[in-house]
């Protein structure tokens, strides 16, 4: 493949040119390090200079993670440029998305799980069936942006395995397939890498990543599943409408609905009476109607598509 | 049957409306407990002209004249006894019993104790405000240390009582407990107690927002029942045989269940063979 550099065949006359830089970005807990070590491994087994980093701010709350590798006879700065990429390895989409401008425009290779994991900030609203501001480009339309792309729902093979947590290194198999590197030397990396009882599982997923990568660079067609599209709701939910009959007779004003409604949407009214504040907001999560000492809220969740409000 | 069996849960179904609004303070738990209780009976498809309610006193033992079923408001401390009269005499019925922390741990302490060794199948929900609410709020077995109640007026220094610690070493062959707070958790572990065979004893922790929480300055009832939550940490419950009373942190959910002969059918076993026997000499 012409993309990324060769390591293997010529480390000393492409490498001495420039370094190779890799770029793994992903959110916390995700396994980026896990690439970014392996990548640096490689790199010291060809007798390269290596520079790694990394970056994991609010790693455990899955926040932001990325790090980046670089190699070559002679590597100084231990950080990649914009635009300076060979290969942009995301393990989650929007994040993918998030560091493109990192790829070097005409050769830069990008590899990406399709898999969402959306952050919590991006569900400004809850009610089902809401759309969500998280990144709406379809994998179609980020492999046609960028020079050579690859997008893969790694989490789904890796699950298929028996592993859902090493949808990491099915990236890294489809990672080797761009480098040149002979496999046994990347599973000698991976099982440096991994406890002893995980290395079959690995080694598995591995191989199907380096499977599914190897099939996808003779066919263009098989680089992205097309049937990933761009549209992201609260998963699996029907727009579902909500009705909140509450009983002004029962309501005694102790304002537990009121101080408890997740969504802050229902108030006191000037008699001390609960009312449907905001009822555009109201998820229909039944809290109210649960923790009202006096039977006074009832929600009803229809599919209609209207909404009624009583009181 | 039960024609409600098909419907959504509909708590109007299940309650006197006629009595409606209930008699409770603005923000007491003990209506979110009594919610619960009638949506478990509606989840496990009991007919509610075979379930009995039998209450003590208190404003925990009022809460059963809302409940459209067959309902007992007994003596105070005695629900148990009733109860256990009823249950032997009709083991048709689903038979709950509702009590508070005064009439099933203080008057009503020996006969928790007995319920629970002789494994009736009975479900005991004790609605635990800490106090005495309904007498306007003297100190009960489970008041916290150094809480104010009208008899405890510079806090109370009596050790707090972990009333499923008391089930469980008394024998109840279930022992359950929730806040109000998580009402579908509570409405579980309800619906776990009632189907369980034998005695259940199940501990729900109420707030009595009137009368506790404002003597004790515990906030308004949001406040109240948020604060729940962080009394119950499953993981921190740390009372072994050091500690006989009560830790700060709860463990909430089903805490004790086992095969226990259940006395009602081994009652009426003895019963069938002392007949046959008094038959076979006449
Ligand atoms: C034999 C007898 N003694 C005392 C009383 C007075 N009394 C009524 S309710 C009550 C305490 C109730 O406390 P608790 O069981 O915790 O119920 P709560 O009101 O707190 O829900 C007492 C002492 C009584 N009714 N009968
Ligand atoms: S159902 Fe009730 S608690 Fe839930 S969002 Fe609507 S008003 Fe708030
Ligand atoms: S929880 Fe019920 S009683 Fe309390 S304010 Fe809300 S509707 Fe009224
Ligand atoms: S006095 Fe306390 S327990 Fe009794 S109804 Fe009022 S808030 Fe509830
Ligand atoms: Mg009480």
């Amino acid at each position: 493949m012409s993309a990324a550099p060769n390591i293997e065949t010529a480390p000393s006359t492409v490498a001495a040119a420039r370094a190779t830089n890799v770029m793994v970005v992903g959110v916390g807990g995700q396994g980026v390090l896990m690439i970014s070590k392996a990548l640096a491994l490689i790199g010291q087994k060809q007798g390269l200079q290596v520079k790694q980093s990394e970056v994991h701010g609010m790693a455990k709350r899955g926040g932001v993670v990325f790090s980046h590798v670089r190699f070559g006879a002679e590597v100084w700065s231990p950080t990649i440029c914009k635009g300076e990429a060979d290969v942009l390895i995301a393990l989650e989409w929007a994040e993918g998305l998030r560091w493109l401008e990192y790829l070097r425009p005409d050769t830069g290779v990008f590899i990406a799980d399709t898999r969402r994991i959306v952050p919590p900030f991006a569900c400004r609203s809850r009610r089902r069936g809401a759309t969500m501001a998280y990144a709406r480009e379809t994998p179609a339309e980020v492999i046609d942006k960028v020079s050579e792309g690859y997008a893969l729902d790694a989490a789904a093979i890796a699950t298929g395995l028996g592993e859902p947590r090493a949808a990491n290194t099915v990236l890294l198999g489809v990672l080797s397939a761009s480098m040149g590197v002979p496999v046994a030397e990347w599973l000698a990396v991976l099982e440096m890498l991994v406890p002893p009882k995980s290395r079959a599982i690995n080694h598995k997923a591995f191989e199907a990543g380096r499977a599914w990568a190897e099939a996808a660079h003779d066919d263009a067609s098989l680089r992205f599943d097309a049937g990933i599209t761009g549209d992201v709701t609260h998963a699996d939910m029907a727009e579902v409408s909500v009705r909140l009959d509450i009983n002004a007779a029962w309501c005694k004003g102790c304002d537990i609905c009121v101080k408890l409604c997740p969504e802050r949407c229902l108030a006191l009214n000037d008699h001390q009476v609960a009312y449907l504040k905001a009822p555009q907001a109201c998820t229909g999560c039944h809290v109210c109607e649960w923790l009202c000492p006096d039977f006074a809220i009832e929600v009803h969740t229809t599919h209609q598509v209207s909404m009624t409000v009583s009181e | 049957m039960n024609d409600l069996l098909e419907a959504p849960f509909d708590v109007k179904d299940y309650l006197r409306l006629e009595m409606m609004p209930h008699f409770m303070c603005p923000g007491c738990g003990h209506g979110i407990a009594l919610r619960c209780l009638l949506w478990a009976v509606h989840e496990l498809g009991i007919d509610k002209n075979k379930l009995a309610i039998v209450c003590g006193i208190g404003c925990s033992g009022r809460v059963g004249a809302y409940i459209d079923a067959n309902t007992f408001h007994t003596t105070h401390g005695r629900p148990l006894a009733f109860a256990t009269g009823l249950k032997l005499a009709r083991p048709d019925l689903t038979v709950v019993v509702i009590t508070g922390d005064g009439d099933c741990l203080a008057i009503g302490g020996n006969h928790l104790i007995h319920a629970c060794r002789r494994n009736l199948d009975l479900t005991c929900l004790m609605l635990n405000n800490e106090v005495y609410a309904m007498t306007g709020g003297q100190v009960s077995p489970t008041t916290a240390i150094d809480r104010l109640t009208t008899t405890t007026p510079h806090g109370n220094a009596e050790p707090t009582f972990d009333a499923c610690r008391l089930a469980d070493a008394a024998g109840a062959s279930f022992v359950g407990r929730e806040v109000t707070r998580q009402a579908p958790a509570l409405k579980n572990v309800i619906k776990a107690g009632l189907a369980h065979e034998g005695f259940s004893f199940i501990e729900v922790m109420s707030d009595c927002t009137e009368i506790y929480g404002r003597k004790n300055d515990l906030g308004e009832s949001p406040e109240m029942i948020m604060s729940q939550k962080s009394d119950m940490r499953p993981e921190a419950f740390g009372n072994v045989a050091d500690q006989p009373f009560r830790a700060n942190r709860l463990r909430a959910g089903i805490i004790a269940q086992r095969d226990r002969p259940e006395y009602g059918s081994v009652y009426r076993q003895r019963a069938a063979a002392e007949q046959a026997k008094a038959k076979a000499k006449s």
